[in-house]
């Protein structure tokens, strides 16, 4: 009897520490690519898309402060502090979603790729045995649904306009592809996160799914598939980041940082 | 004046709306197209300013905040554009056309988005009290004589008063917070206030004035709407212990009217006659490489559509 | 003037805001085809109200009348087709010692008989 109860408290110390790690993932991707869509505010090729531009990084932060709250909820900091004060290498987010912005061709297909990736690891998450997370995942993929039907449209057009939009199209594809590794990297927890039904798809798996989409969206668009990806030397999932991340982390936590304390 | 005009300024006298479709004088079209033109331009680059604090927002809710109040500005600026497209067509200008001529200099933009915004706090003072000024300039428009504006107009205003919430709650932090922040505080207001007294125009009535009154384009002055601004804004400016920076400024019961140092009349309007401000030609820049480096995506866009041939 | 072979065509936006709403027509937007319209309508016109079916129309299509022409004038006396236009029957009802009902009070005793019924029902199960 007593062995099983500190098997449990075990089991509830290694559960809590994966989904942690799991969710600081997930948001540190979200605000990420939310952080990079912002900066394209005013800056659109058109003054409409501009607008429906900007609602996609809100979404994004939305979703980031969902899961910051989570790991509030689970004792972590508050969720400003978890987003504004961590150092680089705790920062949990893939390296794609750290590159700066490039043309309007790099920024549609990184999301798209992303949109794909993250769409299936909400699946993994609609049946998750952590509740809190489960409930919110399947209303953050309904709004997911219109990121996805959004840049499907985008990536689609440009890619099969030809010219210059299409020459624009295949270095994107060149400039994303080798960073895509990390982006499957389920982390140092992922035999818990799978063992604790927290999700239920494997990172390769998930990978193995959106290379199944990605083969079929480029096909669409009579893009050949660049070939395997190359697996990454460092992960951002593992807090390894490249040096477009500091910069990044300098500027969201600029105003932050003039007094950490106080109330803004 | 002929006929036709005659009939048309009765009409709008006696309170009649005008629509995209139906015969104006070729002088309120132009003033209508001036007006609405800078109106949606404003809002564009109006953006500049506050889009450049969007990604050092301190909180996760400053940061949805100001996103959401900047895309709202884009939003206007996409609304009041289309006023101007239908204006504009018959004279065969396009949304191309309208917006080269931001960087092209034919078309002038409020003398506050040609300033900078050097700190959060800054931020803050635009979305409070420029956004205040420019919620008082519309709200007088709402009247007039041309209906899609008085349309449009009336869903910005709904919008703005998120804005205004949006701009009083950054203020207030600052103000409740720090000695710091209540001195990045301070010291914004000092930097913006003679651009706000400046934003409202000159204080007499110029002759393009003159005949906006008279089309019923606007119904008030600037010195009105000024002093609208100064009656509803310097008591609350005031109550966070704020300095405003001009020892002039008071209110004289008698004559009823604010009594203010005049803003440098030359040098504001040199920075929007001639886009000499201290961001001017960046943010024109920012606005030409959106536009005409960009203009592949929209050819894109456009062509992926057309059947092949 | 710019010299172009593509251009964005106009299309016009109509929201229903409940499904007790006619589709409302809310503004109007440049973009390269319909589908993108569609993408774009929903951010540029429900940031904030939420809709339960949205349209997007090339503004080719629409085919306008405005009052200038005097198409669409009602000058004269159309009271007999108004609720206005009957103000004499609350007299007359009067005269047979009854009262003049409106449409709403009908339409609320409909309602409201609904939940007595209900109310019946339960009244009669219990």
């Amino acid at each position: 009897m007593k062995m099983e109860q500190d098997t449990r408290i075990t089991d509830g110390q290694k559960f809590e520490t994966a989904l942690k790690y799991w969710l600081a993932c997930l948001a540190d991707d979200e605000l990420t690519l939310g952080h990079r869509d912002s900066e394209w505010l005013g800056l659109c090729p058109d003054i409409e898309g501009d607008v429906a531009f900007s609602s996609i990084a809100q979404d994004e932060v939305g979703h980031a402060v969902f899961y910051f709250d989570l790991l509030h909820q689970l004792g972590e900091g508050d969720p400003d502090r978890l987003a504004f004060s961590r150092d680089q290498h705790l920062r949990r987010n893939a390296i794609l979603l750290e590159r700066p912005n490039g043309d309007w061709a790099y920024s549609i297909l990184r999301h798209y790729f992303y949109d794909l990736f993250d769409d299936l690891r909400l699946q993994s998450m609609e049946s998750s045995s952590y509740a809190p997370l489960r409930q919110g995942t399947q209303k953050i993929r309904r709004e997911e649904y219109y990121h996805l039907l959004h840049m499907k449209t985008l990536f689609s057009r440009l890619g099969s306009a030809g010219g210059q939009a299409r020459e624009r199209m295949e270095e994107a594809l060149l400039k994303v592809w080798p960073d895509l590794g990390d982006l499957f990297d389920f982390g140092p927890y992922e035999k818990e996160l799978l063992e604790f039904g927290i999700i239920s798809l494997s990172g390769s798996e998930v990978r193995r799914r959106w290379e199944e989409q990605v083969r079929d969206a480029l096909l669409s668009i009579g893009f050949e598939w660049p070939g395997e990806i190359p697996s990454s030397s460092r992960s951002g999932r593992r807090g390894e980041h490249s040096s477009d991340l500091q910069p990044l982390l300098d500027t969201l936590c600029e105003v932050y940082a003039i007094d950490s304390n106080a109330r803004w | 004046m002929d006929h036709r005009t005659e009939e048309f300024v009765e009409r709008i006298r006696r309170g009649g709306k005008v629509e995209a479709t139906d015969w104006m004088p070729d002088e309120y079209r132009k003033l209508l197209i001036k007006l609405i033109h800078m109106h949606a331009v404003s809002e564009i680059m109006g953006a500049y300013p506050e889009k450049e604090w969007v990604p050092k927002a301190p909180t996760l809710r400053r940061k949805l905040a100001i996103m959401a109040k900047v895309q709202d500005e884009m939003g206007h600026g996409q609304l009041l554009l289309r006023v101007v497209e239908d204006l504009a067509a018959p004279l065969g200008k396009t949304r191309e056309d309208l917006i080269a001529d931001i960087y092209t200099g034919k078309v002038k933009f409020h003398n506050v988005f040609h300033m900078e915004a050097r700190t959060w706090a800054d931020a803050g003072v635009i979305g409070w009290l420029v956004d205040g000024a420019a919620i008082i300039n519309q709200a007088a428009l709402l009247e007039t004589s041309y209906a899609p504006y008085a349309r449009v107009l009336k869903r910005i205003c709904a919008e703005e008063s998120f804005h205004m919430q949006h701009g009083e709650n950054i203020i207030l932090a600052l103000a409740m917070g720090t000695k710091q922040q209540r001195q990045m505080l301070q010291e914004a207001l000092n930097y913006w206030w003679e651009s706000l007294l400046f934003f409202f125009g000159p204080k007499e009535v110029t002759p393009a004035a003159e005949r906006m009154l008279y089309y019923r384009i606007r119904t008030k002055t600037n010195e009105e709407l000024r002093q609208k601004f100064l009656d509803k804004y310097v008591p609350r400016i005031q109550s966070l212990g704020l300095t405003i920076p001009d020892e002039q400024l008071r209110y004289d019961r008698e004559r009823k009217a604010w009594v203010y140092s005049e803003p440098d009349w030359d040098k504001f309007g040199r920075i929007v006659r001639e886009n000499r401000g201290p961001k001017s030609r960046e943010r024109m820049e920012l606005r030409r490489s959106a536009h005409e480096e960009q203009r592949w995506v929209r050819e894109a866009m456009a062509r992926s559509h057309l059947p092949a041939g | 003037m710019t010299e172009k072979t593509w251009q964005y065509e106009e299309y016009e936006v109509f929201l229903r805001r409940s499904h007790q709403e006619p589709q409302v027509h809310v503004g109007s937007l440049l973009a390269p085809s319909p589908d993108v319209a569609l993408i774009l309508a929903r951010e540029n016109f429900m940031r904030r109200d939420p809709a339960v079916s949205i349209w997007v129309v090339p503004s080719k299509q629409v085919t306008e009348a405005t009052g200038e022409s005097g198409f669409l004038s009602r000058e004269m006396d159309r009271k007999y087709r108004e609720v206005a236009g009957y103000t004499e029957n609350g007299r007359l009802w009067r005269m047979f010692k009854e009262k003049a009902i409106t449409l709403e009070e009908i339409v609320a005793y409909v309602e409201g008989r609904n939940q007595e019924s209900k109310r019946e029902r339960r009244a009669e199960r219990g």
